[in-house]
């Protein structure tokens, strides 16, 4: 009844488009990167140069990736230690009334503008905003607190309350397939509960965690409005270092960024599905 | 409730965690959706007498922003629609394709994870090498490859409830495969196409570091905002993105709400 001939003729809408639109200017530019600024036509030529990807090893540059990564792997993290209990709370506890609810409730982060809810941390965060007003008039602090807004501390709240949902999904995916017996006979034998959670519910949770911190990890890599609202003045970003190289139209050096970032979070994404087996997590669906 | 969650220490401790993560995601855009109602021109929060729709109505004169959102009305309208019907046919695909599911999985979905600055470049340069002047259609090209993903993963998820039995037994019967899609497939997937629709649309609505490189000379609502966020924010502000933070919640929890209600008249 299924036949693959059928499925492929389905698949080459979807395909056409993605390619022509998506992966073809990806490699096209990433081709680009190897070729050198022609003054004369305020555009590149044919060259075979790796400048730019020297130039990715000044200081300044390298340091940017790196900070970025460190940024996205903390966010990562923290999105897990946030997002683990709110998961067990809808399949381990709720009833089935409220595990829709929360469901919905994590779902409409998604398509909520990104902006507006970065934007939005700055009135919480700024120095005459909630948190600010509240610990002054409550008296814990005379002046208000600076390092709330435009530092690293708020860029980090930003993109864990930006990406939170990323892990709640695969993480409630894993927990479906742990086998309640299980909890249940760890229990009988006489272990606590925090024993079961460490011996039985985390190990047997690994595919939905480490999709969870791989989901997270490359969008915060690339992410760049919660730096633009929330970071403080000499904070920058892959995407945000992107923009200011292509300000100066320094194209081969943009494109060896983009090439470099796209390379390592595509190639992580392959790597983490070959070891963890991410498309089994949504194979029931 | 699974056994072994009975403990109350317990079960407080996970709601409570679970409290902490609605909160951080919910207080901010709740907080900012209390000031839009506040007559003053300082962000806090309004005494209840102070209630005031003053920036709302105001909104109505702000030309350049009303502008945008028209602009981006028309992108996400033409998104939505060319993504669903594209996330669709995926979809239908997956179901044929056997061994190779995992890979075209793996493939459509792949465009969530390039960063958005890095596409709307890459798109960017070769539009203008081929000289295609930026206008809304540029725009589209980039939000379809933001939303076609999820489009995508909704459209498959509600294809659960599609039993291989059904397809069969239309099979056995003599139902060709057009059949079997019309008369079978799209009255249980609505709900699905009906997500692609909206979750697609609400996507593009919002999009912002794809559409800054495509965009024409007209601003999209996001881009315009991110200017006036950033050059001393008018209270108009804190109302459009009020109404959009409003829209998106009734948006999402509606649709959600009406797929559970026809899930349970299932039953």
């Amino acid at each position: 009844m299924f036949q693959i001939k059928r499925g492929l003729s389905l698949a080459i809408p979807a395909f056409l488009l993605l390619a022509i639109v998506g992966f073809i200017p990806l490699l096209i530019i990433l081709y680009w990167s190897f070729w050198a600024w022609d003054p004369s036509t305020y555009w590149i030529k044919p060259d075979l140069s790796f400048d730019a990807y020297l130039a990715i090893g000044e200081v300044g540059r390298w340091t940017v990736l790196l900070s970025t990564f460190g940024k996205a792997f903390f966010a990562a993290i923290l999105c897990l230690l946030v997002g683990y209990p709110a998961a067990m709370a809808i399949h381990f506890v709720a009833t089935s009334r409220w595990a829709f609810i929360l469901m919905a409730l994590f779902t409409i982060p998604f398509f909520m503008s990104y902006l507006i809810r970065a934007f939005s941390w700055r009135l919480v965060l700024g120095r005459k905003g909630l948190i600010n007003n509240f610990l002054v008039d409550i008296g814990i602090v005379d002046q208000p607190i600076d390092w709330l807004l435009f530092s690293d501390f708020a860029v980090m709240v930003g993109l864990v309350a930006s990406y939170l949902p990323f892990v709640i999904f695969p993480l409630i995916l894993s927990m479906q397939r742990v086998e309640p017996n299980f909890i249940a006979a760890s229990q009988d034998l006489g272990a606590s509960f925090l024993r079961t959670l460490f011996t039985i519910i985390i190990p047997l949770t690994k595919p939905g965690i480490f999709a969870g911190f791989l989901f997270v990890f490359v969008m915060s890599s690339g992410s760049s409005t919660e730096v633009k609202m929330l970071g403080g003045a000499g904070e920058s970003m892959i995407s945000i270092m992107i923009n200011d190289v292509m300000r100066v139209v320094n194209f081969p050096l943009a494109f060896a960024i983009s090439g470099v970032t796209i390379v390592l979070l595509l190639g992580i994404i392959i790597v983490g599905n070959r070891v963890f087996g991410l498309t089994k997590l949504f194979e029931d669906v | 409730m699974t056994i072994g969650f009975e403990s109350k220490i317990v079960r407080s401790a996970i709601w409570g965690l679970t409290a902490i993560a609605l909160l951080i995601i919910y207080l901010p855009p709740f907080y900012l959706l209390a000031i839009s109602f506040n007559p003053a021109l300082q962000p806090a929060l309004p005494n209840l007498s102070d209630v005031s729709l003053k920036w709302y109505i105001e909104l109505g004169s702000e030309r350049g922003l009303l502008a945008a959102l028209k602009e981006s009305l028309l992108i996400a309208t033409v998104t939505a629609a060319i993504s669903t019907i594209t996330a669709l046919l995926a979809a239908l695909a997956y179901l044929e394709l056997g061994r190779m599911r995992n890979a075209w999985f793996m493939l459509v979905i792949t465009p969530m994870f390039v960063p958005g600055v890095i596409q709307g470049l890459a798109l960017s340069v070769l539009l203008n090498r081929a000289e295609i002047v930026p206008y809304w259609g540029t725009v589209v090209l980039g939000h379809i490859l933001w939303s076609i993903p999820f489009a995508f993963t909704v459209i498959l998820t509600s294809l659960a409830v599609v039993k291989n039995n059904y397809l069969l037994a239309a099979a056995d019967l003599g139902a060709t495969w057009w059949q079997r899609v019309v008369d079978i497939i799209f009255p249980l997937i609505k709900p699905g196409i009906a997500g692609g629709i909206i979750f697609s649309f609400l996507l593009s609505l919002n999009e912002f570091s794809r559409s800054s490189y495509l965009v024409g000379r007209q601003n999209t609502l996001p881009l315009t905002m991110f200017g006036k966020m950033n050059s001393g924010a008018t209270p108009t502000i804190y109302a459009l993105s009020g109404i959009i933070f409003m829209f998106s919640v009734l948006a999402v929890g509606g649709f959600m709400y009406l797929q559970s209600r026809q899930k349970n008249l299932k039953k």
